[in-house]
Parts: C-alpha cells; structure tokens; sequence
C-alpha cells in the first residue's frame, strides 16, 4: 500500500502547478489585453491627422480648380444653395457632438470617428461644388477638429479607465505568487 | 492630469462648447462678409448712377471741359482709385488720369466680358455681374462698377450730336474704390468673434471647473482624506458637508469602527485559544 500522505502531497504539487500555469495564462492575457488597450487609444489621434490631411487637401484642391468645369456643371446640375449647405453643417455639428457626449457616458471603447471622415469630405465637396469652400473652409474645419478631438478624448479616456483595471487585475495575480515565493 | 475627474468633466464640456460656437461665428462671418460686401456693390452701383445723372447735362451739352473736369473732380476723391468714360468702341474718352485718355481697352478684359461675351452685347446685368474685384498696382483690393450710358430720349434728339435711336448704349462709365475700409471693418469684426470665442472658452472652462470644484471635488478630496485616515485607525468627528458627503462619511466611520471591534474580538478569541493550548500542554 502506498503512503497516502505522499500520494496527497504530490496531487497538492499537480494542483499547484496547473494553478501556476492557469496564472501565467490570465496574466499573459492581461498583458495582451494592455497592449491592444493602448494600441487602440491612438486611433483617435489617427483620426485627427486624417482629417487635417483631408483639409489640406481640399485647400488645395480648391486652389487647382478654383471653378467647376462647365462640363461638369451640365453633367451633376446646380449645386444646392450655400445656406442650405451651411445649415446642414450646424445640424450635423450638432448632432455629432451630442451624440459623441451620449456615448462618453457609457464608456464606448468601439471609435467611429471614420464615418465623420466621410461626412466632412462631403461638406469639403459640396461647398467646393458650390464655389464658396474659400469663405467657409474654417467652419468645417473647426467642426471637424471639435469633433475628431472630442472622440479621441472619449476613446483614450475609456481605454485608460480600462488599462487601470487590468492592471489593478495584474498586480493581484502577481502578488499571491511573489508571496509565496517568498514563504519558501 | 487628463485622467483625473476634473479633466474628465471639463474637457469635454470646452471642447463641444467652444467648438461650436467657433463653427457658428465662422459662419455667421461669412453671412456678414456676404451681406456687407452686396451692400457695398449696391452703393457703389448707387454712387455710378449719380455721376452719370448728374453728368447727363454736361454730355447734352457736349461740354468736355465741364466733363472733364467733374471726372478729374470725383477721381481726386479719397478712396477713389480710378474713374473713366468708354465710348462705345471701347476707347477711353474721359479719365482721371489723364494718361489713360485715348486708350483703346478689349472687350475681353475684366469688367467689358459680362457684357460682350456673346454675339449681341448684353443691355443690362445684375448688381454683382456689374462689380468686379482686382489689387491696384499697391496691393490693395478694389472694387470696380461698369455702368452703362444709355440712350435716352434727350440723346437721340439733341441738336449738338445726336446718337440714333438704335444705338442703345453710349458708352460705359467704370469706377473703381478702395476696398480698404471694408476690409478694416471685416478684420475688426473677426478679431471682435475672436475674443467673443475666446470669453465663451474661459467662461465654459471657468465657470463649470469653479461649480464642480466647490460642489464636487473639494468633498471629495476632503472624504477621501476621511476615509484614508479612518482606514488607517484614526479617530475623527463626523465629517460634516453636503448631505451625500456626510453620509458617505458616515457610513465610512461605522465600517472602520465595525471592523475595529471584529479585530478586538478576533484578537482576544486568539488570546483565549492560545491559553487554552498552553494548559492542555501542561
């Protein structure tokens, strides 16, 4: 008959190891979680050089084709009216940012900033089309800056709620093992 | 520092205020450049008008020299850049500067294309076609009228020169001004929705950080100070404050002092039981 007490001590020994293992697999995806948190966060501020590019560009495309060929013009009709275009900018403004502000209280970590990349490109082009992008270049791009600042501010600050609390999660996984290492 | 409560309340709050208000003002700059520069292409229009009115008799009369002199007279205005007489064949007959005189001008040039750039040269335009906008020679932008001198029933039947009926249009007058003034009033007025921005910034800014930091974060830096120190075993008196906040500390004092009396409790239970061992030993 085997000693009992040895056949416990080495099922304590499997057990602790498999618990050893099961730490270092949730601290490896602690880790991984951490880093994918902070890779995320910089997405905002991907959008925001994205839209002053988009600016840049419709400057200067504003200054290669100062008026739309006739062609054109006959092909697409007569561009809406520059009021109706500036109203739909201060509704949009509007929305965006309340929504934006509604989403900040939930703690979103998903960023939609890429959908706004194409609705001011759509501002850019209308105005252009319109022959009046010069006079009111400024507005669409403080609209922009507000609303690309406003999400990456939202994202960062969810992702670096986050990042605290997987790295509060991390140190107490660490710690049980630093004691008891210790206690041998 | 933007991590913390403050920067998470107010940051938000600026950036959507004042960004706002910066597209609103960007827009409603453009509705007063719009508005202001329309008035100032219909005064000029206005101002056109006059001088051919009142030089109407003057060209009856076929009286150069009072012509003339009424061009040199209006050229030598402030804010005047330029003033001249076309006739019909585009040729300059009366200008404020003399030098001009005689000059033949195209009709492609800017100001005589609104009018002659199809077949039949048009008879009227509208205010804005009327106005064109260029930099003298000194950089400074103007805004110039060309207005029409039209046949009227006097011209066609003067004794002096007649012009025949058919002939719609005499000549043209163009008139250029100095935009210098309304650009000043323009720029005036973007630095006045400048600071209008810049006010809307700092009251947002100041006024939401003064509420929260008198209403929020001072109780709670003050309760966070409370329960480190009655966490840590330090007798204190209830915290006093808004009505949240004494609760809170309240409820803090009466789980530090709960668990004060557990460890009493746990540490003579220890006592006993560590005496009780000794006896068996013995």
């Amino acid at each position: 008959m085997g000693c009992p007490i040895g056949s416990e001590r080495a099922d304590l020994t499997n057990s602790a190891a498999e618990s050893a293992g099961e730490g270092n697999e949730r601290r490896e995806a602690c880790n991984l979680r951490i880093k994918g948190l902070r890779g995320r966060s910089v997405q905002g501020a991907v959008g925001l050089v994205l839209f002053a590019l988009l600016s840049l560009l419709a400057l200067r495309t504003e200054t290669l084709f100062p008026v739309i060929p006739a062609g054109l013009r006959r092909l697409l009709g007569a561009s809406p009216s520059t009021d109706l275009i500036s109203i739909a900018l201060v509704v949009y403004s509007f929305s965006a940012l309340i929504l934006i502000l509604s989403r900040m209280m939930g703690g979103d970590l998903r960023y939609r900033g890429w959908a706004h990349l194409g609705y001011l490109g759509g501002f850019y082009l209308f105005y252009l089309y319109a022959e009046a992008l010069r006079e009111n270049f400024w507005a669409i791009f403080a609209a922009g800056m507000t609303i690309f600042a406003l999400e990456y501010f939202n994202l960062w600050t969810a992702c670096q709620d986050e990042i605290r609390r997987e790295e509060k999660l991390l140190r107490f996984l660490t710690a049980p093992n630093e004691q008891g290492r210790e206690g041998d | 520092m933007l991590r913390s409560l403050a920067a998470k309340a107010v940051v938000p709050v600026a950036l959507t205020v004042t960004g706002f208000v910066v597209v609103c003002c960007s827009l409603l700059y453009g509705y007063i450049r719009a508005d202001m520069v329309s008035a100032a292409v219909r005064q000029e229009i206005g101002l056109a008008d006059t001088i051919v009115k009142s030089t109407r008799y003057a060209m009856l009369k076929a009286d150069r020299e009072t012509l003339r002199q009424t061009i040199s007279d209006i050229g030598s205005q402030r804010g005047v850049e330029h003033v001249r007489v076309f006739n019909k064949k585009g040729l300059v007959m009366f200008s404020a500067d003399p030098r001009e005189i005689g000059a033949l001008v195209d009709k492609e040039t800017e100001g005589c294309s609104e009018c002659h750039a199809g077949e039949t040269p048009a008879l009227r335009l509208g205010p804005m076609e009327q106005a064109r906008n260029f930099h003298n020679a000194r950089g400074e932008e103007v805004l110039a009228i060309t207005a029409p001198i039209y046949n009227e029933a006097g011209c066609a039947e003067a004794a002096c020169h007649f012009h025949p009926e058919g002939n719609r249009v005499l000549g043209t007058l163009d008139i250029g001004l100095s935009q210098h003034d309304l650009r000043s009033n323009l720029i005036n007025l973007q630095g006045r929705m400048v600071v209008f921005c810049a006010m809307v910034l700092v009251l947002t800014v100041g006024g939401v950080l003064a509420l929260l930091r008198r209403n929020v974060f001072v109780p709670l830096y003050r309760l966070r100070g409370y329960a480190r120190t009655v966490a840590g075993g330090g007798e204190l008196p209830a915290l006093g404050g808004a009505e949240e906040v004494e609760e809170i500390g309240g409820h803090v004092r009466d789980l530090s002092a709960s668990l004060r009396r557990c460890q009493e409790e746990l540490s003579a239970a220890r006592q006993r039981v560590a005496a009780l061992e000794k006896r068996l030993e013995e």
